[in-house]
């Protein structure tokens, strides 16, 4: 298990540096001069000259590589022109919205889609496991957005019993960390796109478990629990569904994955200050520093995600923990 | 331990009441598309007390079905139609499912399956899953005290106490399985169902096992259903053995009169397959062809299409069983049960078997023709 | 010239023997794809979309960007369908006055074009990063593997649109920036297929004869593993869909040409979401129907590679 544990971590080092140096690659080759992104209009050369200096765009790539893995690593963002301040001034807030907002849509959808799932396994064959994976694959099959318009027409517009977007009511100023994200005011404008990641997000979970549960159902010690007696609801839950879970776990890093992408959409429907609408505003409006930071908190939170599943299957699978 | 059932059926004693089980005229259909299919169609038999009992056939002669329907285990398309299974005089097919939860499952009946790694559930460990069944079945019992007696059961078996703290992963082929018949001894059982026991294992580490099972029925006074496809496993562990064919049982007697002097051309056949039991070394031959699927049965012998000595009444007539006194309780299900002699001869012959051309009625019945000339 | 001819011959024995085997397995998959209602009914869709992708552009009953008039000469600005029914918009108009129909059937070709391409560069890259990984194994699968565990840890979308942006919105870019990220799926899922393939008898006879390397790969494992890289490719067409329509309807859709995602992208910047049902349901219940479709005939393909899941 130690052994295990400390690939693991080796690989997320490599893994890690990778995503690191890919992201500069990737910032590097965008189109034009690859200092432009740095400058202001309305600079003089001598102003430009400075910018560079200061940002240290003009000397080599090597150095330049060395030094932005150095800022980087001490979450020195640097500067987004279009604020004109420190990145991270910005986007620490934008951060925990998002994380407020995508994180219990993912937990919501997770828990209900390995519940749907085990019942949909379990009660194989059946109008209601059929009902259940069609209802399935229509959500799997309308995107985020589409879900997001269709419940903004329906519960906003429509039936007015949502507000259309924001995070809170505009005026309501919020004094404490509590009234920022626990009032009802916050709570009522979080429920439609909340609704939405749960939606599209509980289908992955759902099927996956479905699967793994007919399988895990088809084996030999799920016949011997019965021939031992069990209740057929123990053996649902205790035996059935634990194990059917092992698989669902490995994927939780790729649907947090999908998620943290997803909350681009989301938040751009429901006009939610995060992470995901600053990415689009950003690379629209060239503000590089600001969309590569975003970039690389989303990817950092998907890698220790991945990083924490892989641990989390040691402790809930012993094959592989004695390995 | 386990008579505590009869008081409460006030069934009418019967002269066959002194078996432990019996199961009268069974029949248990599987619901398919095609029709029903008669998997168990008809089978009568009956069990005492640490006997051993092999349940003998190809792979889908319906001996697995059989077991499941005696503790009530089917698939969901599978029903038991009709007869009687009588377990400590308790008419077991009335029972309610939370009854036959509560006082047949384990209690009176265990099993140990084909693969015992897979018995197992992988996430748990072995003692775990003991103690699990002791307390389920016994919740007055202390934790403690059931982790002891798994530790117990374990020893009883030749396995250090200790290992129950391990993961059915951690253990080998034939420790799981001495495992697996640790579990299926936890609440002393009547009757413990084993399905195929031995294809998993090697044949010395089985037959270890088996000889050591012999034991632990007397002491836990146990009696033992054996299924298996091997004749050879069932000649030297049992004490009955009952043949199946197409859902039938077509031969049933103590193990050394099926062994030495079988009757029926289906057992001639299935005991040419293997070799330590038919005394001189010959080739083996397997019967040509494979079991039928009865979903609509016809009038006649379900084996005379691959039979070799399949005569005109054979296709028509569907065989009785009929007791032949040359072994205890032999019952045979074959026309020509009393040319036992001359079958025996032509079955040692390899010619007898390939000769036979599975095909229709008609056809064989011709070959038939043009054989006797 | 003889040894020629009897290549030639034995090739096209060969061939025929394939194809013969093709079209058996074909068969049997479309036995099973008639036996499962929802499978039959995602072909339906799927043809009915083909159809339109192909000749969408001469059924569409106006020119896409046409700024249609009513009879007073006022532009039908986002009008529904009862107001200008009449002037042969059937399903209203958007803010310029733009047919909602043809629009929609227009922006068919985008979808099923970036679907099945996209799909199949994914697929082809992601079952050739599995064969070679998982046959070679050691180094080559950890590297390649690594590989993967990279391409996972980058969030999709807003990789996608970093790369859009970059190298620009044209459908082509598209195209290759989805599939570029789409690949991982079928790398990883095929490659632990071809693991236990690998342990199969099969390969170790055709080792034996002296099989070279990529023969085994290809020509002996490859079709046993050719049912789940269906699978995946069935996966892949689908996302590649949502993923299109998701650039599209956060702006960076190839501005040249009208898809779904683009006309809801429109409808919704300007504000006649709030009332042009007529505008935004088309676009959206096309988008849903046509991916709908594709995971129909993907749970079909799934209890082909796994039997197990059949009832
Ligand atoms: N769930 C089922 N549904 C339909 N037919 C079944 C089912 N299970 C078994 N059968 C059929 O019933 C017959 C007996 O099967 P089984 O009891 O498993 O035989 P055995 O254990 O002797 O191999 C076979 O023809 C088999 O195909
Ligand atoms: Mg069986």
């Amino acid at each position: 298990m130690k052994k295990y544990v400390t690939r693991r971590i080796l690989q997320l080092l490599v893994t890690y540096f990778a995503f690191l140096t890919l992201l500069f690659v990737v910032f590097r080759i965008a189109p034009g001069d690859p200092t432009s992104m740095y400058l202001l209009e309305g600079m003089g050369p001598e102003q430009r000259q400075a910018t560079l200096e200061r940002l240290g765009v003009d000397r080599p790539l090597h150095e330049q590589y060395v030094n932005y893995l150095l800022q980087l690593l001490s979450l020195d963002l640097g500067e987004s022109f279009r604020y004109g301040t420190a990145v991270e001034n910005v986007i620490w807030v934008r951060f925990w919205n998002t994380v407020l907002l995508m994180g219990p849509a993912f937990l919501i959808a997770y828990v209900l889609g390995i519940g749907i799932g085990a019942f949909m396994g379990w009660v194989r064959g059946s109008a209601k496991e059929r009902f259940g994976v069609i209802m399935t694959l229509v959500a799997r099959s309308s995107p985020e957005f589409w879900i997001g318009l269709l419940l903004l027409m329906t519960f906003s517009f429509y039936l007015g019993w949502f507000p259309s977007g924001g995070m809170r009511e505009t005026g309501y100023e919020a004094a404490t960390f509590w009234d920022r994200y626990l009032s009802l005011n916050f709570l009522h404008h979080m429920f439609l796109p909340l609704l939405t990641g749960v939606i599209f997000y509980m289908a992955t979970p759902a099927l996956l478990m479905r699967s793994s549960m007919i399988q895990v159902l088809n084996s030999d010690f799920i016949e011997i629990k019965k021939a031992e007696g069990h209740p057929e609801y123990i053996i649902l839950y205790k035996y059935a569904a634990r194990n059917s879970i092992l698989p669902i776990t490995t994927v939780v890093a790729i649907v947090v994955g999908v998620a943290l992408g997803g909350s681009l959409v989301i938040e751009t429907v429901f006009s939610w200050p995060g992470m995901g609408r600053e990415m689009v505003d950003s690379v629209m409006h060239n503000d590089y520093a600001m969309a590569q930071s975003v970039f690389f908190l989303m990817g950092s939170v998907v890698i220790f995600m991945n990083f924490v599943a892989d641990i989390v299957y040691v402790f809930l699978d012993p094959r592989v923990r004695y390995e | 331990m386990t008579t505590e059932h009869t008081t409460e059926t006030d069934a009418p004693p019967t002269e066959r009441d002194d078996h432990m089980l019996e199961v009268d005229d069974l029949r248990t259909f599987y619901h398919t598309e095609a029709g029903d299919l008669h998997a168990v169609d008809g089978v009568s038999l009956t069990l005492d007390r640490q006997e051993t009992l092999g349940l003998v056939g190809e792979s889908g002669c319906g001996k697995t079905t059989m077991a499941k329907s005696i503790m009530r285990l089917l698939p969901r398309n599978g029903e038991v139609v009709s007869g009687s299974i009588r377990l400590n005089g308790v008419e077991v097919t009335e029972l309610s499912e939370k009854q036959l939860r509560e006082e047949i499952r384990w209690t009176e009946i265990s099993m140990i399956p084909q693969t015992a790694m897979n018995g197992f559930d992988p996430v748990k460990t072995v003692g775990r899953q003991i103690v699990d069944v002791i307390r389920r079945h016994e919740t007055e019992t202390p934790k403690a005290e059931a982790w002891e007696r798994a530790k117990e059961l374990f020893e009883n078996l030749g396995l250090e106490g200790s290992r129950v703290h391990d993961y059915p992963h951690q253990f080998s082929g034939g420790m799981a399985q001495r495992a697996m018949i640790a579990m299926a001894l936890a609440l002393s059982p009547s009757i413990i169902l084993a399905d195929e026991p031995t294809t998993a294992l090697d044949v010395m580490i089985q037959d270890r096992i088996l000889r050591q099972i012999k034991d632990l029925q007397r002491e836990f006074d146990t009696a033992m259903i054996m299924i298996t496809h091997d004749m050879s496993v069932v000649s030297e562990n049992c004490d009955y053995i009952a043949v199946m064919y197409g859902g039938r049982v077509v031969e049933f007697a103590d193990a050394e009169t099926v062994i030495k002097n079988p009757r029926h051309p289906y057992t001639l056949g299935m005991r040419n397959a293997f070799p330590d039991i038919s005394e001189d070394d010959q080739d083996l031959v397997s019967i040509p062809g494979s079991p039928p699927e009865v979903i609509d049965p016809e009038e006649g012998c379900r084996f005379a299409p691959r039979c070799p000595f399949a005569e005109e009444e054979c296709w028509e007539v569907t065989p009785e069983p009929e007791q032949f006194p040359d072994g205890d309780q032999h019952v045979v299900e074959c026309h020509r049960a009393d040319e036992a002699e001359y079958l025996r001869a032509e079955a040692e012959k390899k010619e007898t078997w390939l000769s036979v051309q599975e095909g229709s009625r008609e056809q064989r019945l011709e070959e038939l023709e043009v054989n006797d000339d | 010239m003889s040894t020629d001819i009897r290549d030639r011959l034995d090739a096209t024995v060969e061939g025929n023997r394939r194809l013969a085997k093709l079209s058996k397995d074909a068969g049997y998959v479309w036995g099973i794809i008639r036996g499962d209602t929802l499978a039959t009914i995602g072909v339906v869709i799927i043809l009915g979309f083909l159809f339109l992708a192909l000749f969408g552009p001469m059924l569409a009953p106006h020119d896409p960007g046409d700024n249609l008039r009513g009879e007073d000469g006022q532009l039908l600005r986002t009008d529904s369908p009862t107001e200008t029914f009449s002037e042969g918009a059937y399903l209203g108009t958007t803010n310029y006055g733009e047919d909602v129909l043809s629009q929609v059937i227009v922006s068919v070709r985008v979808s099923v074009f970036v679907g099945l391409l996209a799909a199949l560069i994914a697929v082809f890259i992601g079952a050739n990063v599995a064969l070679i990984s998982a046959y070679y194994g050691g180094r080559v699968d950890d590297v390649l593997m690594r590989i993967v565990d990279i391409a996972y840890g980058l969030p999709f979308l807003p990789f996608v649109i970093v790369l859009v942006f970059i190298f620009g919105s044209n459908i082509w870019n598209i195209v290759f920036v989805i599939a570029a990220v789409l690949w991982r799926d079928s790398a990883r899922v095929v490659r632990s297929e071809v693991l236990t393939q690998k342990q199969r008898p099969y390969v170790k006879s055709a080792r034996a004869i002296g099989a070279s390397d990529l023969r085994i790969m290809y020509k002996h494992i490859f079709p046993n593993v050719l049912p789940l890289v269906g699978l995946y490719a069935a996966f892949a067409v689908a996302y590649a869909i949502i993923y299109e329509a998701s650039l599209a309807f956060l702006g960076f859709g190839d501005p040249e040409l009208y898809s779904w995602g683009q006309m809801l992208f429109q409808a919704y910047h300007s504000g006649a979401i709030r009332f042009a049902w007529w505008w935004v349901l088309p676009p959206g219940i096309c988008l849903m129907l046509l991916v709908m479709a594709v995971f129909f005939i993907g749970r079909s393909l799934e209890e082909i590679t796994n039997p197990e899941l059949r009832h």
